[in-house]
């Protein structure tokens, strides 16, 4: 238990670094911006309640915001998410449903469940922060075509990292 | 009562989500109007300690690059000035001679923050209200437009980088005059536009914009950029496609202008308005 908090912790730490230090200086052609740090929602424990899950995302998503001088676009997006998570969770559950005290990781339920959660999660995260962000609907498409592509960026980089935490 | 708790109980995280989205997007609105809250230069203070450590890490690794520049505008500045002796120091310089009516200021300040991945970008310098810098002021890099003050602290100010979607500057076609209005369209952090040149106006690719000072912010004659590209779309008017000279990814040391004369020439104006 203990450990398992310790270790979410500096999960927690890692990911806001990276994303503070490294991927929001990161910025190809004005239309890729990977955000990482909604890894950290992701890998929260599945039967965590749904309070404190709404907690941390609010947490999360305003220390990112005060780094990044952006005040409430990443704190409403990522409450968006983990108010969405449990549905999610329960739309895509395993056949078996979900084993008691894991966390949702790719080690536990494999690649392909892991690849379609963490896909409706950028999803859901990215379209809400790209909007709020122009907060406009003018040039619709153009946002749309910044929030896929970077949503692909965010994917590929979220699996190397739980793909290089499987390794370990 | 019981009802109510019941009530309370059942959509328990329904209320949670939405109380904690609403100071979010009240967060996000306020924050709108920019200039106008206090909490975003509280919160600022918070980081702007670990902000100074990365800028100055950042700066460390491009020092040869820095003094290159540098050493060019001076260069260039000594060129234009004829004056004997370099007087630029870290104050603004005014100069005391009645028969010169002086209508500009300058200093120099450093960026300690910035930001060229979002829709709306802003950076942060390390000069504010102490060292004589005031809103509204307008940021240059070397001799191109970088953007506007638009927030004050004691030490610090923030600046709307000409990379955002609220940037307006009146800019005009240096060979033949006709102006029109700048702005960014967020798509490319090397290229804005200008619109409302009307199409009978020669435009050739390479012709240079600059700033135009009726807006008695920016000085008249800095440059933007030059034209990559232009198209006649529906209407009278221009779409022109401006290929930047700031580089906003590379933007270490900026220049703060402020007019003397703003205010006089503001009152004047608004008198028919």
């Amino acid at each position: 238990m203990i450990t398992s908090l310790l270790r979410l912790g500096l999960i927690f730490i890692l990911l806001i670094l990276l994303q503070i230090l490294l991927f929001n200086n990161i910025q190809f052609s004005g239309y890729v911006n990977p955000y990482i740090y909604i890894m950290f929602i992701l890998l929260l424990p599945v039967e965590i309640p749904s309070w404190l899950l709404l907690l941390l995302s609010f947490a999360t998503g305003l220390i990112i915001d005060i780094f990044s001088g952006s005040p409430g676009m990443h704190t409403s997006a990522s409450v968006l998410a983990g108010f969405v998570r449990p549905y999610i969770l329960r739309v895509i559950s395993p056949r078996d449903g979900y084993e008691l005290g894991s966390e949702p990781s790719m080690l536990t339920y494999g690649f392909t469940w892991f690849f379609t959660y963490t896909l409706l999660m950028v999803l859901v995260h990215h379209t809400a922060l790209f909007y709020l962000e122009v907060f406009r609907l003018a040039d619709f498409f153009g946002t749309l075509l910044r929030v896929l592509l970077s949503s692909l960026f965010s994917m590929i980089f979220i699996l190397l990292i739980e793909y290089y935490r499987r390794g370990r | 009562m019981r009802n109510l708790l019941n009530f309370l109980v059942r959509y328990n995280n329904l209320i949670i989500f939405l109380i904690l989205e609403g100071v979010a997007i009240f967060l996000l609105t306020s924050a709108n109007s920019y200039h106008k809250t206090r909490f975003f230069n509280g919160i600022r203070g918070l980081t702007v300690g670990i902000e100074t450590r990365i800028s100055n890490t950042r700066n460390y690794l491009n020092l040869r690059e820095i003094n290159k520049t540098l050493a060019e505008e001076n260069t260039a500045l000594r060129n234009s000035t004829g004056l004997p002796t370099d007087r630029t120091n870290s104050l603004f310089f005014s100069v005391s001679d009645s028969g010169f009516r002086q209508q500009y200021i300058r200093t120099s300040a450093e960026v300690i923050n910035n930001s060229v991945n979002r829709q709306k970008n802003y950076f942060t310098i390390n000069k504010g209200t102490r060292q004589g810098v005031k809103v509204d002021m307008a940021v240059t890099s070397g001799r191109s437009v970088a953007g506007l003050i638009v927030s004050c602290s004691e030490r610090f100010s923030v600046v709307m980088s000409l990379l955002n979607l609220d940037f307006r500057l009146s800019g005009r076609i240096k060979s033949n005059g006709y102006f029109g209005s700048v702005s960014w369209d967020g798509a490319d952090i090397r290229h804005a536009v200008l619109n409302e040149i009307p199409q009978h106006v020669a435009v050739n690719v390479g012709d240079t914009i600059e700033t135009t000072g009726f807006s008695a912010i920016f000085p008249e004659g800095i440059i933007i950029g030059t034209v990559s590209d232009f198209e006649k779309i529906g209407g009278d008017f221009y779409h022109i496609t401006i290929s930047l000279i700031t580089d906003f990814r590379n933007l270490h040391f900026i220049n703060v202008i402020g007019n003397m004369q703003k205010t006089e020439q503001l009152l004047l104006e608004k008198q028919f308005q």
